[in-house]
């Protein structure tokens, strides 16, 4: 059992680790105990009422399906983003900062626009179709759905193993392997992976449990090949859900994902438990770069153009297109859709969706730190898989669950979608900040103290400056998914609450593709430009 | 720490409790999952002729729509006083639990007796319809032509959209057709594709050479100018009925007054206006042609049933 992370806790002092506690357990029984509590107390009464039913009639295939795609993604996620942090940490060189921030961006495309992009730069009747009649076999189904999904969640184990190498990695010991003979290869797998193999399973458990859950990219990949998943399985029974039988099958359904997610979870932080400490200050000085580097960056950014830029591009295309089927030259070009995938009245929904985003984005952050900094010894470390839980429940049924516990108080208001986000996001921040605070030089922080500065002064002198990277990742990624997010708005509002993902949704659910590739890239682009300069103050630190 | 927590919460709380609550007499909260468009313009009618009441939409898709009304049923209590539906299916499960209100509307009796019950009645018709490439040659005629065209068809997947499960339940429940009519298709090469909406793109591509969709839908297409035909088949278009009904607990005096305007001559033009075929043949509506439809009641009673017999065929 490692001590040396425990330094944020010890500034903080006993009292205050105290309050700290006492608050993360408010905040996880609000946000994640009660609505999870009335969840499984419903999935157990539609047992009785028959929703065992859903696991026979296919439920059992779409388990499997979500399983085997979702950890398939999972190991191609973790070649991707561990080749990345080797890449942009230890080869290093030219163009490494902008590569840093390229290397995150797949993570904030919602996956619904990640897989239609695809399919539209890609598929049958997409741009690499129409340019040269090629389209990727495959597509559709559960290749397209294994590649497609580890393209979205590579950036999780990318940002995971970039830390990892920045802070755990010990370069003397490969180096005292290379100098006894052992090749470069060698002197890596025997040395540095080790110290890597715990952190990386942490950020796999995340990345699989972002797979099982996510919807959007097996409903447009899945659905056409009659390749049923949990997710597109409970969106199929909630359509149904007028129906006693059909909702107990989604409340089933949705416990067992969640089953499926604990494990995964407790499993990657009980690795992560026994990793190797990081190595305190420890420096990343990129080794110099040769040709073999600039190879490797130039087939980085190929990636990173063919997996995520055009297929948005491709989005684009599709979007200023007058009408599906007509070729996307300049002649048919219009900005027409644009404007109806915006509806009429989007500046109040908009303002609500800013508000709401950047509430949930401060306060997940808030308790992320706090749960990071309280989280790092003995019991208390449950706390941070807790937190993960309602993570890996997908939105609709989610939202459901928070509809169940605090519908009765604060149906329609603003605040069940706030409580809604972040029981959906808070992990995203917990686990973006942990690595950071787990990082802190206890010595800093003991010099301050010893200097005579109260822990006040400590954290806002030596502590927030430390970690503001970090935070300002967390608050992002939490502010962007919020500004994103579709489905649990779409279920919660109310007169007065709507926010801008329902005003979109109710304006594209006619299903035009031109409409929707419209407002997917609405819903895309302006945040990945606004998180741009933000990466960057955090990829210079 | 707490504080600030705090005080990011508080603005929210404010702005909520703002908000007034439900459940007033001269308040109507309709629940609802038709087409923002056609809402707006129905609501907007129904306040101008009725001064000082005010109508709060809820608007969902199907699936959000229904799983909040399960939520709702299990805590707290359903706040809808009205309920506007795309499919009679879902209304049908609300009615077999006695949740809606059973009266007579006036202007009920205008409407098709196929097209309304005791307690639900149609508001505009959604019609299934054939949507094909211009180049095909020979060009399906007829509903069993479809087996017939080269390279396969599309279809929408009828787990997905309530529409796509009534050509479904059409098709199997209907005499010459049954669950064969499927096999033929899937043997001929035909792909279920999501939502009708779907089956428009794959056919103006060039993906498919025709498919099932909603004439809405395919009508929207071509007249922003996609290269797709309207077929209009042998012997009719599937329709069904987009349904309204009072939420039986509802305490809202001008529930039923909305529920009346909407089977109006009026809110009916209104409903024309926006692409759907109004449910009133006094209406006039001119993207019509002979129709097929089926006892509702049935198909609900054997959802899963059907269901079952088309993934078998089909996947997913």
């Amino acid at each position: 059992m490692s001590t040396a992370p425990s330094s944020a806790a010890d500034l903080a002092g006993h009292r205050a680790r105290r309050i700290g506690l006492a608050g993360i357990a408010v905040a996880l029984a609000v946000v994640v105990g009660f609505p999870l509590f009335d969840l499984l107390r419903t999935a157990v009464d539609a047992l009785d009422d028959g929703g065992g039913q859903a696991l026979r009639s296919g439920g059992g295939a779409a388990v499997w399906n979500s399983v085997w795609t979702g950890a398939a993604a999972t190991a191609l996620a973790m070649v991707i983003g561990v080749a990345g942090a080797l890449l942009t940490e230890r080869v290093g060189g030219p163009g490494t900062g902008a590569l840093r921030i390229g290397m995150m961006l797949p993570l904030l495309v919602p996956p619904f626009v990640t897989a239609l992009g695809w399919t539209r730069a890609f598929g049958p009747g997409g741009l690499s179709d129409d340019t040269f009649g090629l389209t990727l076999p495959g597509l559709i189904g559960p290749a397209g759905i294994v590649v497609v999904t580890a393209v979205h969640v590579a950036p999780l184990v990318y940002a995971v193993a970039a830390a990892a190498l920045a802070t755990r990695a010990r370069p003397e010991l490969e180096w005292a392997a290379r100098a006894s003979g052992a090749g470069p290869v060698t002197a890596f797998a025997q040395m540095t992976g080790p110290l890597l193999t715990p952190a990386l399973l942490g950020g796999g458990a995340l990345a699989f449990v972002a797979s099982v859950n996510s919807f959007g990219i097996p409903a447009v990949l899945g659905i056409p090949a009659g390749f049923p998943t949990i997710t597109t399985r409970i969106y199929q029974d909630l359509a149904r859900s007028a129906e006693p039988a059909a909702f107990s099958r989604v409340v089933v359904l949705a416990t067992t994902l969640l089953i499926i997610a604990v494990a995964a979870v407790a499993a990657g932080d009980a690795a992560t438990r026994r990793g190797i400490p990081p190595r305190p200050g420890a420096s990343h000085e990129p080794a110099r770069t040769g040709r073999r580097g600039r190879r490797a960056s130039a087939a980085a950014w190929t990636y990173l153009v063919v997996a995520a830029a055009l297929p948005v591009a491709a989005l684009v295309l599709t979007g200023l297109t007058k009408a599906v089927g007509l070729p996307a030259t300049p002649g048919n070009w219009t900005l027409a859709n644009f404007g109806e995938a915006l509806g009429s009245d989007v500046w109040g929904p908009a303002g609500r969706s800013l508000l709401l985003a950047a509430a949930a984005a401060t306060i997940a952050t808030v308790l992320g730190i706090v749960l990071a900094v309280v989280s790092r010894r003995g019991a208390t470390r449950g706390f941070a898989t807790a937190a993960a839980l309602t993570f890996a429940v997908p939105g609709s049924a989610l939202a459901v669950a928070v509809l169940l516990a605090w519908g009765p108080w604060l149906r329609d208001t603003l605040l069940i979608i706030l409580l809604a986000y972040l029981a959906k996001f808070w992990a995203l921040a917990h686990r973006t900040v942990d690595g950071s605070v787990g990082s802190l030089d206890a010595d800093v922080i003991h010099a301050g103290r010893a200097s005579g500065a109260g822990p006040y002064a400590v954290t806002r002198r030596i502590l927030l400056p430390l970690l503001r990277p970090a935070v300002a990742a967390a608050w992002l990624l939490v502010f962007l998914f919020g500004l994103h997010e579709l489905t649990m708005s779409s279920l919660l509002y109310g007169p007065g609450t709507d926010t801008l993902a329902v005003v979109t949704l109710n304006v594209q659910q006619l299903g035009d593709i031109t409409v929707t590739s419209s407002l997917a890239v609405l819903l895309t682009v302006p945040g990945v430009l606004a998180a741009v300069p933000l990466l960057r103050r955090r990829s210079r630190r | 720490m707490n504080r600030r927590i705090l005080g990011f919460l508080l603005p929210p709380a404010l702005i909520a409790a703002g908000c007034g609550g439900a459940g007033d007499a001269d308040t109507v909260v309709v629940y609802t999952s038709v087409t923002q468009e056609t809402v707006d313009a129905v609501v907007a009618g129904f306040e101008q002729a009725n001064p000082g009441v005010s109508v709060d939409v809820f608007r969902a898709p199907t699936g959000e729509l229904t799983a909040r009304i399960a939520a709702e049923q299990r805590e707290g209590g359903v706040r809808a006083d009205v309920l506007w539906l795309t499919d009679p299916l879902s209304m049908q499960a609300y009615d077999a639990e006695g949740a809606l209100r059973s009266w007579d509307p006036d202007g009920a009796d205008a409407i098709d007796p196929a097209f309304r019950s005791d307690t639900f009645w149609g508001t505009r018709i959604l019609n299934l319809v054939i949507v094909a490439n211009p180049g095909l040659d020979p060009a399906p005629a007829s509903w069993s032509d479809l087996a017939a065209v080269p390279g396969g068809v599309a279809i929408p997947d009828p787990g997905f959209a309530g529409s796509a499960f009534a050509s479904l339940a059409f098709f199997a429940l209907t005499d010459g057709y049954g669950m064969d009519f499927f096999r033929d298709l899937r043997t001929a090469g035909a792909v279920q594709v999501g939502t009708p909406g779907d089956v428009v793109t794959g056919v103006a591509e060039d993906q498919y050479a025709a498919g099932i969709t909603l004439d809405f839908s395919a009508r929207a297409a071509a007249e922003k100018g996609s290269p797709i035909e309207v077929i209009w088949p042998e012997p009719g278009a599937i329709a069904l009925y987009s349904p309204i009904a009072v939420w039986d607990e509802s305490d809202s005096a001008a529930a039923e007054d909305f529920v009346q305007h909407v089977l109006t001559e009026e809110a009916q033009a209104a409903i024309a206006a926006t692409g759907w075929q109004p449910i009133l043949a006094s209406v006039p509506w001119e993207e019509s042609g002979p129709q097929v439809t089926l006892d509702w009641t049935i198909a609900f009673d054997r959802q899963q049933e059907l269901l079952d017999e088309y993934r078998a065929i089909f996947g997913g």
